[in-house]
């Protein structure tokens, strides 16, 4: 087999790509899991569109 | 630590302090009973009086209709689910709206009614009996639509303050009502019945589901225990099924089936049975048992015409048709 011989710059420029990869990678697996506020949005009557459409039965 | 025993609906949950009952909203808080979305509803809409549906009660009208979280049936097929099968706090909304501020709007709409709809408005029971005094005493009528899965007592007390209730039979099967919706059918024939007697208007939807009740023997049973105790002129509403939420594997109700279980129920004695969710059928209209005049003519929801004399009546008959009609 014959050795492919990689330069020094081009390799350094590979292994920033796959840190950044790498990085993006775990920040996406680990956003769902961050602490965020779920509870609901509190809204007065005055901000309530009584003739919006739905589909609520009944 | 205090366990509470909530006496409000057939299910008697014991719920142990901090814990929730079987609706998700009523809580044990400190050993005290307490619905957490009391003022918190989290649907409000102005609907016709049809979409209740009410149908024989002030038709063409604007119906102030609200509704919190949860639930205490858990029907396979809830349209609503995603209100009815979470607790408030799911919710990714809510309104803040005490009883006096839900009627000052209704009537700042030109709303005549109020409805307590879409979930379960016996989950948020203290909720829609302090609205429904202020709304008594300020003139409007309140309007009830619920599965009826309730203990007597509490419907008793709130009964004097309804004025029309649309109550679900979901089927004349105990079966069915424990695999589709975990609840049991006696409690509902219950409210039924404590409802007539109060003297609430009432109507009742069916909604028919293909294989699981739209048998005719069973149509045939529902409507003849209607007929003898509610009276023939119970409307009844045979609502199509649509495919939601955990029954989505099968198909909408044949309109052909809507059909045949309208003609059985008629044949056995009610007078006024109606089809639902069929838009432009001629079953959404009402028609005079005497002699058939089409009497008010509805496409959907909505009233195209209405014949009916200022007393109720049957303009060629003069055949009085019970409602409450203003």
């Amino acid at each position: 087999m014959k050795t492919e011989h990689v330069r020094a710059g081009k390799q350094l420029g590979r292994r920033r790509f796959l840190a950044l990869l790498g990085g993006l990678g775990a920040a996406g697996a680990a956003y769902p899991l961050l602490p965020r506020d779920r509870r609901p949005r509190e809204l007065s009557l005055r901000e309530a569109d009584f003739y919006r459409p739905h589909d609520h039965a009944g | 630590m205090t366990a509470v025993a909530c006496e409000l609906c057939p299910r008697r949950c014991v719920i142990p302090e901090g814990g929730a009952g079987d609706c998700r909203i009523r809580v044990n808080l400190g050993g005290k009973l307490r619905a957490t979305t009391y003022g918190r509803p989290s649907a409000i809409h102005i609907d016709p009086m049809e979409k209740k549906p009410l149908f024989h009660f002030h038709p063409g009208t604007s119906v102030f209709s609200i509704a919190t979280a949860g639930c205490n049936l858990h029907c396979l097929n809830c349209q609503n689910w995603q209100l009815s099968q979470r607790g408030g706090e799911e919710m990714e909304q809510i309104y803040r709206a005490d009883p006096p501020e839900v009627v000052k709007a209704a009537k700042e709409q030109g709303c005549e009614s109020l409805a307590y709809t879409y979930s379960d408005p016996v989950v948020f029971y203290e909720y829609v009996y302090d609205t429904s005094e202020i709304a008594r005493r300020e003139g409007l009528n309140n309007t009830y639509h619920s599965a009826g899965y309730i203990n007597p007592k509490p419907l008793r007390r709130l009964s004097r303050l309804l004025d029309a209730s649309n109550t679900d039979l979901k089927a004349f099967d105990d079966g069915f009502y424990r695999r589709v919706t975990g609840a049991t059918l006696q409690p509902v024939l219950d409210t039924l019945v404590t409802l007539r007697q109060e003297g609430v208007w009432l109507e009742v939807t069916n909604l028919v589901i293909p294989t699981l009740n739209d048998d005719l023997a069973m149509i045939r049973r529902m409507a003849g225990w209607m007929r003898d105790e509610l009276g023939p002129d119970t409307p009844l509403h045979l609502s199509r099924f649509q495919p939601q939420y955990r029954m989505r594997n099968l198909p909408p109700t044949p309109v052909e089936a809507l059909d045949r279980a309208r003609r059985e129920a008629l044949d056995v004695g009610l007078h006024y049975v109606y089809i639902g969710n069929v838009p432009g059928h001629e079953a959404n209209s009402t028609y005079c048992p005497s002699d058939g005049t089409l009497l008010i003519r509805r496409v959907g929801f909505m009233v195209v015409e209405n014949k009916l004399t200022a007393e109720g009546c049957c303009p060629t008959c003069k055949q009085r048709i019970p409602g409450v009609w203003k």
